[in-house]
Parts: C-alpha cells; sequence; structure tokens
C-alpha cells in the first residue's frame, strides 16, 4: 500500500529530514510511527500526503509511483486517504455535520449521498446526537472523534493521523486509538503518529520508529496476540 | 462536476460576499468609482466624437478661382478637384450666385461699396474633406490645380478637433487601463483577505482532495458577484451625474449632449461585463498564489 524506496529529503534550507529511508505498510496494517521531535516523522506524511516530494528516491502509493505525480493527480491521490490532525481543525461555525459533510461536498458528492453517508459515520464514531453542536461545544476527545469521522466519511483506503492525541486526556486518547483500531477491522490501512510511548504500549501494533531521518526500529506484533489493550501491554 | 456541487460553490462564493460584507462593500465602492470615471472618460470621448463627426460633416470650405477663371474653364477645375482624394463634395459657386448671398447678408450701403463698379468675386467651389487630419496636404493638391486661387483657411479648427480627439481617446485608454489595474488590486485584496480567513476551511478541503478548480470556484464567484453589484450601481451613477453635468453645460453653452438613454444599454453591459471580468480576474490571481501553498503553509505555520 505505502512503500518507500531509499527516500530522502532535505529541505531548501539545508535540514536533512530523512536519509535513505525504506518503508513498506501493507494494506490493512495498523501502523504507529514513532519518535522524538525533528526526527523526521512529520517529514514522512508530508511525503505520504504528497505536500512535499523527496530529494531522493521513489514513493509508492497503492502501486503507483507517486514521486513525481502531477500536480492536477495530487487531490484524487489525497481522496484515497483521510487525515486526522493534532489540533483537529474543525470549522467552528459549522455543525457537528456539516464539518463532516464538509469533506463529501468539497470533492463534489450529491446532497443526497451526503443526507445519507454523514449520520452513518457519526454514529460510528458514536457522535450521532451531537450532529446539530459546534465543535466548541464538545470535549477534546468529542471534536477528535468528529475529525476522525470527517477523515473517514469519503471512505478512504487509509487513515493518516498526526499526533491525534497530542490535544485530549489519556483516558480519551486510548479511547481514540480504540475507535481507530475497530476502524482497521474492517480493512482500512492506519498510520498514527505519535511521541506517546505509553500509549504505543497499550496496543500490540507493529511499530516504525524513525531518529535522525532514519528508521531505527521496525517491531512488528506479536502474532498471537489481538489488540486487546491490557493484554498486549508491554508486549511490542 | 455535478450541478449539485456546481450549485454548493456558487452558494459558498454568494456566502463569501455577505460574510466578508465591510470588505465586499469596501470593494464594490472603489471599483464602483473606478468604473464611474472610466465611464466618464468614455462618455466624454464619444461626446467629442460625436461633435467632431458633425463639424468634420459641415466642413465647407471655399475654393476661390482666379478672376479670369471663365464659368466653363471652371468647369474643367471642378473636375480636377474632385479627382483629389480626400474631397467628398464639391459645389460650383458662381460669382453671380455669391454676390447675391452678399447682398442678402450685407447692409445696402456696404454692399453697393462691395460692388463698386462691378461684382469683385471671383467664381468658387464649395468643397468638403472626408478626413480633417489630412487637411494640409489636401489644401496642397488643392493649390497645385490649375485655375486655383486660394482656399479659405480652416486649419486651426481642424487641427484643434483632431487633437482634442486624439487626446480624448488617447487619456480614456489611459484611465481605463489605471483604473482597470488599481480596480484588480484592490479586488484581489479583498479575495485575499477572504481567502485569509478562510485557510483554515482551504487546508482542509486540500487535505481531503479537493481539485485547485473547486476551491477555486468560490473566491472567482466572489470577485464576479462583487463586480456584478459595482457594474449596476455604476450604470444608475453615472446616469445620474452625466444627466446633471449635460443640463448644466446646455444651460451654459447651446450644446446637444448625446442622450443618456441612447447610450444605457451599451453603459449597461460593457460596466457588467468589465466589473464581472476584474472581478474574476482578481479571484484567480488571488486564489492561485494561495494553490500553490501546502498544508501548513496555507496556515501560515
Amino acid at each position: 500500500m505505502i512503500e518507500f524506496k531509499n527516500v530522502s529529503k532535505t529541505y531548501q534550507n539545508g535540514t536533512k529530514a530523512l536519509n535513505n529511508v525504506n518503508i513498506n505498510i501493507d494494506k490493512g496494517e495498523f501502523v504507529f510511527i514513532v519518535g522524538a521531535s525533528g526526527a523526521g516523522k512529520s517529514t514522512f506524511l508530508k511525503l505520504i500526503m504528497h505536500e512535499e516530494t523527496p530529494t531522493n528516491g521513489k514513493i509508492f502509493i497503492n502501486g503507483t509511483n507517486v514521486t513525481n505525480m502531477h500536480h492536477r493527480k495530487v487531490p484524487y491521490l489525497r481522496r484515497t486517504m483521510g487525515i486526522v490532525f493534532q489540533d483537529f481543525r474543525l470549522i467552528d461555525k459549522m455543525t457537528v455535520f456539516d464539518n463532516v459533510a464538509f469533506a463529501m461536498r468539497v470533492i463534489g458528492a450529491s446532497p443526497s449521498a451526503v443526507k445519507r453517508r454523514v449520520p452513518y459515520i457519526l454514529g460510528l464514531v458514536g457522535l450521532k446526537d451531537k450532529a446539530n453542536s459546534r465543535p466548541s461545544q464538545l470535549s477534546g476527545g468529542e471534536q477528535q472523534r468528529v475529525s476522525l469521522a470527517r477523515a473517514l466519511v469519503n471512505n478512504p483506503l487509509m487513515i493518516i493521523a498526526d499526533e491525534p492525541t497530542g490535544n485530549i486526556d489519556p483516558e480519551m486518547s486510548y479511547e481514540i486509538i480504540d475507535l481507530l483500531s475497530e476502524i482497521n477491522k474492517y480493512g482500512t490501512t492506519i498510520i498514527v503518529v505519535t511521541h506517546e510511548q505509553n500509549l504505543v504500549k497499550q496496543f500490540n501494533r507493529r511499530v516504525i520508529e524513525i531518529g535522525n531521518g532514519q528508521v531505527i526500529k521496525d517491531s512488528v506484533p506479536m502474532p498471537d496476540l489481538d489488540n486487546e489493550a491490557d493484554s498486549s501491554e508491554g508486549q511490542i | 462536476m455535478s450541478i449539485s456541487g456546481f450549485g454548493y460553490l456558487i452558494k459558498e462564493g454568494l456566502k463569501n460576499v455577505w460574510n466578508n460584507r465591510m470588505m465586499s462593500i469596501a470593494s464594490i465602492g472603489i471599483l464602483v468609482s473606478c468604473l464611474l470615471l472610466t465611464g466618464a472618460a468614455a462618455l466624454m470621448s464619444v461626446n467629442v466624437q460625436q461633435t467632431v463627426k458633425a463639424v468634420g460633416e459641415s466642413n465647407v470650405f471655399t475654393v476661390y478661382l482666379k478672376q479670369n477663371v471663365t464659368e466653363l474653364q471652371a468647369v474643367q477645375v471642378g473636375e480636377n478637384l474632385k479627382n483629389i482624394d480626400n474631397i467628398s463634395s464639391c459645389k460650383f459657386l458662381s460669382r453671380d450666385e455669391a454676390i447675391k448671398q452678399y447682398k442678402k447678408d450685407l447692409p445696402e450701403e456696404i454692399y453697393q461699396e462691395l460692388i463698386g463698379q462691378g461684382n469683385p468675386l471671383p467664381n468658387a467651389f464649395k468643397i468638403s474633406m472626408a478626413d480633417l487630419s489630412k487637411y494640409s496636404d489636401t489644401v496642397t493638391k488643392i493649390k497645385k490645380v490649375s485655375g486655383v486661387d486660394q482656399i479659405s483657411n480652416k486649419s486651426d479648427l481642424a487641427a484643434t478637433l483632431t487633437k482634442l480627439n486624439n487626446l480624448v481617446s488617447t487619456a480614456g485608454i489611459w484611465i481605463i487601463i489605471i483604473l482597470g489595474l488599481i480596480s484588480l488590486f484592490i479586488i484581489s485584496n479583498t479575495i485575499r483577505m477572504t481567502m485569509y480567513s478562510r485557510r483554515f476551511e482551504i487546508s482542509i478541503m486540500k487535505s481531503v482532495g479537493a481539485t485547485n478548480l473547486f476551491v477555486r470556484i468560490p473566491f472567482i464567484v466572489e470577485g464576479m458577484v462583487i463586480g456584478l453589484i459595482s457594474g449596476l450601481i455604476s450604470t444608475l451613477g453615472l446616469m445620474f451625474v452625466y444627466n446633471i453635468l449635460m443640463s448644466s453645460i446646455s444651460n451654459l453653452i447651446h450644446y446637444d449632449a448625446i442622450p443618456f438613454s441612447q447610450m444605457s444599454t451599451g453603459v449597461l453591459v460593457a460596466f457588467i461585463i468589465s466589473g464581472i471580468a476584474i472581478g474574476a480576474l482578481g479571484g484567480i490571481i488571488s486564489v492561485g498564489k494561495y494553490l500553490k501553498k501546502e498544508g501548513n503553509e496555507i496556515l501560515g505555520w
């Protein structure tokens, strides 16, 4: 699904963000990307989303070489991804329903499709009764669930969550990752960037650690355990 | 793009105008001022051109023949004059007809003194020129015709009218260019402010895979709506100002200005088209810069 082949990225100011990185993420996988600040995690995500292009190497997404993809094709690549941001990025003048519907409308979905799909997705993230609320009326965890609903609504092949628990309390953080695990069961590939090691330890998932622009650790989950958080604690 | 998708974008564009109403009003105000000045210059040019045309059409010059040229010889001179390029009409005026005219126009005493021992006037031709700007050239050609003595001098009038016409046209073009650029600058800044206030939405739109066209359309619609409103207001404004100005001028001097009603459709169409075009162009310019940005760059982080 996502393949980085000898990918390096050096920014114009000379900062070497990634150095000869090889990563392969299969369809349906759940992967944590961990690492310290400035390790290269954000650059890794930007390269997947084609917000940046690599200095060297090749990137394949869904079998397509997107390394130097034409800018006109980029929106269609992004439609295969749902992005969840640390700061939720919800529009407060819109209701929860409209925030989720917005993602559908801007890719030209019909009003009937919006009417059908949005309540279903809000039900999936447990916010059906909050459809008419404003984001500012919700807790941090609820806002992140709205953000997750928006990422899911266009039925993407993968969800990319950039520090999704950075602005919410630990209990809510667990709930969000648990929700992502549920979504993963439907076959959606999940990539979660985080620096919260404690949270990662609660889930038996593949962990890729990036440090100084390189993959310094790539640990696979224990094969005999499922994603039950309690039982997987400390076993990755 | 589906019809519903297009409808959504139009609605968003209209919402932009309303949500950003203070800036929209400022833009409309400036665009109306620019259109009014441009329109005033254009209408002035149209009026001057009509005056020049009217004077041009009544440009009758007298070509006096030498005293010894008989009426029979004058026929040949007339043929030669008609063969000159710029001469649109050429009519013979015999010395007898000319003196009769004088008799009608002058007091009896002066008339008697003028004729003295006989008619002092020569045979002549009344001619008109097709293009007054070629006056000097044509006069030179006329003077070369055998039998021609002199020609009444209207070179100053011809030159002044030609100069005035050129000046108004040139000034009109510069006014249109300069004010057009100012309007473009103001509208693109207004739309840039809308974009700044909506940068959050734009970053989300881009992250979920909205095409550049989809991001662009509401802002172009916003510019077009501002342009359309400005065009309508400017037409009404110009009608008001023009009518007041022309009635004041008519009170001072005898001048038949072109009535606004004769030009209203043209002005309305021109204002609406230019308003919409400037608005759309302003939208395209300001959005273009934003669309090159990605992710957090859009938010200025």
